[in-house]
């Protein structure tokens, strides 16, 4: 084949492909529903925890902790994972920052399904010159740098949540574009679309009633493994500096101020790390799984 | 999809992706090469019109941040004009446009060197930094993915998936981290950070080298041995060529190694090449980390202070890579897919 879709994927982090949903046939066979339980699981609890959690557990502020309480190794007294540098309570940090991550991974994920969504099922739905210029626009913005440009618009407009939710659902829309897009392709030649049409069915009610809720379990699939990848790269923009403007908690910008002290106090950077591989793992499993599922072999 | 009914007088293809400017030229590779060069020009257009339009909505320019905030008005209102910057946005992208097609970038606003001769300086760096981290990659997957397929379920399968779900889900700053952590501050086997050019020795530029592209390399691994993993699963499972090739009576690992495997690279060569674009924006934190003078780096420090002549050179220069990867993805295909090759379809 001469033209090769790419695999469907934020601009950067791990891509995904069609194969790897096969290779998820076996797991579903050998774990039954236990592969979407356990991780769908552990996203609840790490939710409950960062936004129960730091009530639940009367923990003091993320911030302006006592700088003489600096350093505190864990399990000390009234600090279970000890403290910072800046004598602020590690595990309150970790909980109140997994707060924004969720917050910001969330929201960019469902702009970039709606919006992505809706022009790709558009796109495929319509077909020709529309669906032609729709995909040359958005192999525009797939070939572009989007962290590049994410770096730069943070910077300028001055780290903040609005604006790293802005930045990075403009670059989430693509990708969501082409899973609506190929889903609705496939969908078109079904027969109840064409029994639907023949009915006299206006366009904008074939989009809504019989294509939309037969694309979004896949749009929402993707999200999962979305909310991953956003994780990651909200990470990455606080871990620069450019996403949640210090001294609000981050992950990102947890792990970039143990960095600096790696050899002493190696448990600042390792804290941050875990909340970070478990929340994606769980996304990333989540996601694999119910892509198993749907792929239907 | 019907084929048009006309009466040509040249073969057809009934494919319909095969466009009219296709039929009339010659071979088939070389009109795929024409068609995706036109392909891949629109697509450049757009991402430095959308980088120039991005950059001019932020407030504040280079003139203004070079002068500091006890500049008067009157005092940035002149070096605008000395850095051109008071034109409207359209006549500044086409005199860029213009230079950029004869390979003229301009000059950094800050430094006032060409911005030529500062990419000449950090694209080896980067270019390195990527070439190694996909050779480890590779090196590592094929084996890995290979001895995974020989048998599905087994031990080798079981611990290469849970290494690469793991490694997939593990940011690439962490990594970094972690590596450092273990090979640099721990063990002291390698340096924590630094850069070291080529001529002051290659191993010395090796060691410097290793634990960054390891930091990017070891996610495409995860990735790429799952990839190919499971598509090799797929060829021996549903492919009735290895059923022939079994009945002949052909060695297991022959099946694997000579037939699904080299069906199964058609595949590796398209996510490698679509993955290039991914990595080479991955390269920038890594550069940061590791303090590395590569593209990545020039471009925070060129964000940090408003030189948007560098920011849209490293734009262009990333996006770029990502374009012509996917050509070349598509010309290795016509080369070595006979089918496209002889223009069967």
């Amino acid at each position: 084949m001469a033209v090769v879709e790419p695999a469907p994927s934020f601009a950067i982090g791990p891509e995904i492909d069609e194969a790897e949903a096969k290779a998820g046939i076996r797991g579903r066979r050998r774990g039954g529903n236990l592969g979407t339980w356990i991780p769908a699981g552990l996203i609840a609890f790490v939710v409950i925890a960062c936004f129960l959690g730091p009530t639940l557990l009367s923990l003091p502020s993320p911030v302006g902790g006592n700088i003489l309480e600096s350093n505190q190794p864990a399990f000390s007294p009234g600090h279970f994972l000890g403290t910072d540098p800046n004598g602020n309570d590690i595990l309150s940090r970790l909980l109140n920052g997994g707060q924004s991550s969720l917050w910001i991974a969330l929201a960019v994920n469902i702009l970039g399904l709606v919006i992505g969504g809706t022009l790709g099922a558009l796109s495929g739905y319509v077909g020709g010159v529309a669906d032609t210029l729709i995909m040359r626009v958005l192999d525009v913005l797939i070939a572009f740098p989007s962290l590049v440009l994410t770096l730069a618009v943070a910077q300028a407009l001055g780290p903040s949540m609005t604006n790293t939710i802005f930045a990075l659902a403009f670059f989430s829309i693509p990708a969501f574009a082409r899973v609506a897009r190929s889903a609705v392709l496939r969908l078109r030649e079904m027969p109840f679309m064409a029994a639907a049409k023949l009915a006299g069915t206006p366009a904008w009610r074939m989009l809504f009633k019989h294509l939309a809720p037969n694309i979004a379990p896949q749009l929402i699939t993707f999200g999962m493994l979305g909310m991953g990848i956003v994780i990651i790269i909200e990470g990455a923009l606080s871990f620069l500096g450019l996403g949640i403007p210090d001294p609000a908690p981050s992950w990102g910008n947890m792990v970039a101020t143990g960095q600096l002290s790696l050899s002493a106090t190696p448990m600042l950077v390792v804290w941050p790390s875990v909340a970070l591989l478990v929340t994606v793992l769980a996304f990333n499993l989540l996601g694999e799984n119910l892509r198993a599922r749907w792929s239907g072999r | 999809m019907t084929a048009t009914a006309t009466t040509p007088r040249v073969p057809v293809s009934r494919d319909p992706r095969v466009s009219r400017l296709t039929r009339v030229t010659g071979s088939p590779v070389l009109r795929l090469i024409v068609k995706r060069l036109l392909m891949a020009v629109p697509i450049m257009l757009g991402v430095t019109i959308l980088t120039f339009w991005v950059l001019s909505l932020i407030p504040g320019n280079a003139a203004e941040q070079l002068l500091g905030a006890e500049a008067t008005p009157e005092d940035v209102a002149l070096l605008e004009r000395q850095l051109g910057l008071d034109q409207p946005g359209v006549v500044r992208y086409l005199e860029w446009l213009q230079g950029a097609v004869t390979g003229d970038l301009g000059n950094s606003i800050v430094s006032r060197q060409p911005v030529s001769d500062v990419l000449a300086d950090r694209l080896p760096v980067t270019g390195e930094l990527v070439l190694l981290a996909f050779l480890i990659s590779l090196v590592l997957a094929i084996p890995v993915a290979l001895l995974a397929a020989h048998k599905p379920g087994g031990i080798m399968d079981r611990i290469s998936m849970v290494v690469s779900t793991l490694g997939l889900s593990v940011a690439n700053y962490v990594l970094a981290l972690i590596l450092v952590l273990v090979f640099a501050v721990t063990l002291g086997w390698l340096p924590a950070i630094g850069y070291v050019p080529l001529e002051d020795g290659l191993w010395a530029n090796l060691e410097a080298m290793i634990l960054p592209s390891a930091a990017i390399g070891f996610p495409l691994f995860c990735f790429y041995t799952r990839f190919l993993r499971g598509d090799l699963v797929d060829q021996m499972q549903q492919e009735e060529y290895v059923t022939t090739a079994r009945a002949k009576g052909v060695g297991s690992w022959s099946v694997l190694i000579k037939h699904a495997f080299r069906n199964s690279s058609f595949g590796l060569i398209t996510v490698v090449g679509l993955n290039l674009g991914a990595l080479i924006g991955g390269t920038v934190i890594i550069e940061q980390i590791f303090a590395l003078p590569g593209i990545g780096q020039m471009l925070l420090q060129a964000i940090n202070t408003r030189d948007f002549v560098v920011v849209q050179a490293a734009v262009v220069i990333f996006a770029l890579v990502a374009v012509v990867a996917n050509l070349v993805v598509d010309l290795l295909y016509a080369v070595l897919d006979p089918r496209i090759r002889y223009g069967s379809r």
